[in-house]
């Protein structure tokens, strides 16, 4: 498979702020990629470089193996919706949807009645007095609509409830098996789309901190909890994410790929092995070193 | 050229709003300066003009404005490359300058016609403006358009590449240009000769032919400036 998106040490600075610190990643091909972070990590910058509204400080980006800015054989084959999406003042919905259906090649007008219809959208609703939920679903819509190959969904769902947020997850997956694409999802309800997302993408402080298939994670780390002592024995010299103490009762977070016998062994040492959510994941990784902890000892894992 | 024509329909899915707000402006100052000037018709024989026309310009000012603040963050979402946006939004203005100069024509024929709408009111054929060539008339209403519509478009232009701080700049630099340059005139005592040379201008170099030079200056500033504006 042929990366759609090549980034080496890219950089990005705002003024004094470095949004994003010499980045270097792939995305391949015809996969739905979950891009995480807190706050101000830096993913809707990266999402700008990549759709060449912004431009990078230092280091090399190619989208379609091209540079993306101004370029149009690669932006004409990118959407990319964002959080705060806005439309002209003067559109009802269904100027907007018009208006997509003008700029995208593969533009599927019959599946974007159909989300019309699942998302009860009011096609002649002016979008200024659309609520932020339908704004959000109109968003959504022309994002699944435009079989972009590229893709970018970048906080798509402020103000969608549950139920709509699922039609979205239900449609995509169904939508992408028969039209596979490369889609972009940074989102911060991370455990709603764990099952969705083939690879992660985790960025804290303008850096990556992880890069590699959901499926890879899933294995690679886990929460052991029980005597202190067996804990450690078993955790031994693994990257430790999270440590919480109470007496001689420990549960660690680890990096540590356990195989079949070692769980067996877990199991003799009475300690129990509970897998470590993306959610959860994402939280030890990027609250460690910030100081704060609840009271239970934290403590840097041996590298 | 292709995607700069989608642009361009992109920009009109809307087309009854982007051309009824100019002339619903239009017709309703049009129709306030009826009812004005039908009130005041028996105090006075003498044609009467007003400039309420102007109206429609400075709409079409605000709407270019609105082009670039709305319609383009929201075309770069749709992975449309500035320089398609730009080349789309001129030919937009382009053609609407010139459909609203025939209109204007036709408007000003309409006039003539009905004798100043039965007041000898000269709303459309303002005495500086007129010319008796269909083709010079039509080019005298729709060149400042043009003008108007880069102007508009450059403003919004600076306030989305720099923000409020560049309309400031924008606007200090404007005064101290602009004073300075009315300073030195003053001072020089040019006023007579500068009314001069624009009595001499016939109304067509006045208003065609001179604005299509400034035109094209102020929309290669806004080329270089939206190469590098972020929606």
């Amino acid at each position: 498979m042929s990366p759609v998106v090549s980034a080496e040490g890219v950089t990005k600075r705002f003024g004094r702020v470095t949004a994003l610190d010499n980045v270097s990643f792939e995305l391949t091909d015809n996969t739905i990629h979950g891009l995480l972070g807190r706050n101000g990590a830096g993913k809707t910058t990266l999402m700008q470089l990549l759709t060449g509204q912004h431009f990078a400080t230092a280091g090399r980006l190619t989208v379609f193996g091209q540079r993306p800015y101004e370029n149009a054989q690669v932006l004409d084959r990118i959407c990319f919706i964002k959080e705060s999406q806005t439309y002209p003042q003067a559109f009802a919905v269904r100027h907007a949807l018009e208006a997509a259906r003008l700029l995208f090649a593969n533009w599927d007008e019959a599946f974007a009645a159909e989300l019309v219809e699942d998302f009860q959208l009011p096609l002649r609703r002016s979008v200024r007095k659309l609520s932020r939920g339908m704004l959000s679903a109109l968003g959504v819509t022309i994002g699944l609509a435009s079989r972009a190959p590229l893709t970018l969904f970048d906080e798509p769902y402020l103000g969608l409830d549950a139920a709509a947020r699922h039609i979205f997850y239900d449609r995509l997956i169904t939508d992408y098996a028969e039209h596979p694409r490369t889609v972009v999802l940074s989102t911060h309800l991370i455990d709603e789309v764990s099952n969705l997302i083939e690879r992660v993408l985790l960025i804290d402080r303008g850096r990556l901190l992880l890069d590699q298939s959901a499926e890879s994670l899933r294995t690679e780390y886990v929460t052991v909890s029980g005597p202190a002592a067996s804990v450690d024995r078993l955790a031994g010299t693994g990257e430790q994410l999270h440590r919480e103490q109470l007496g001689n009762m420990a549960r660690v977070t680890v990096r540590r790929p356990l195989d079949a016998a070692e769980r067996d062994r877990a199991a003799s040492l009475g300690l129990e092995l509970t897998p470590v959510s993306l959610q959860e994941l994402m939280v030890r990784m990027t609250t460690r070193g910030s100081g704060r902890d609840s009271g239970a000892t934290v403590k840097e894992g041996a590298r | 050229m292709n995607r700069v024509l989608a642009v361009t329909r992109m920009q009109l899915v809307n087309w009854p709003v982007t051309l009824g707000w100019p002339w619903g402006i239009l017709m309703a100052s049009f129709l306030a300066n009826l009812a004005i000037f039908w009130s005041i018709a028996d105090t006075t024989d003498q044609p009467q003009s007003t400039g309420a026309v102007m109206s429609i310009y400075i709409v079409l000012l605000v709407g270019y404005g609105q082009v670039i603040t709305q319609f383009f963050p929201f075309a770069l979402g749709l992975g449309v490359t500035r320089r398609a946006f730009y080349a789309a939004t001129l030919l937009l203005l382009v053609a609407e300058s010139l459909l609203y100069g025939v209109l204007l024509y036709l408007c000003r024929l309409l006039e003539a016609a009905t004798g100043g709408w039965g007041l000898s009111l000269r709303f459309f054929a303002l005495p500086f403006l007129v010319d008796d060539n269909p083709v010079a008339q039509i080019l005298i209403y729709a060149v400042p358009f043009t003008v108007l519509g880069a102007i508009g478009m450059c403003s919004a232009l600076v306030f989305k590449r720099w923000g409020v701080n560049g309309l400031f700049v924008l606007g200090f630099a404007t005064i101290v240009l602009g004073g300075g340059a009315i300073a030195w005139v003053s001072w020089q005592r040019h006023w007579a000769a500068i009314g001069h040379w624009f009595a001499d201008q016939s109304a067509l170099t006045l208003f065609a032919g001179w604005p299509v030079p400034l035109t094209l200056v102020l929309a290669g500033i806004g080329y270089l400036t939206i190469r590098r504006a972020t929606a």
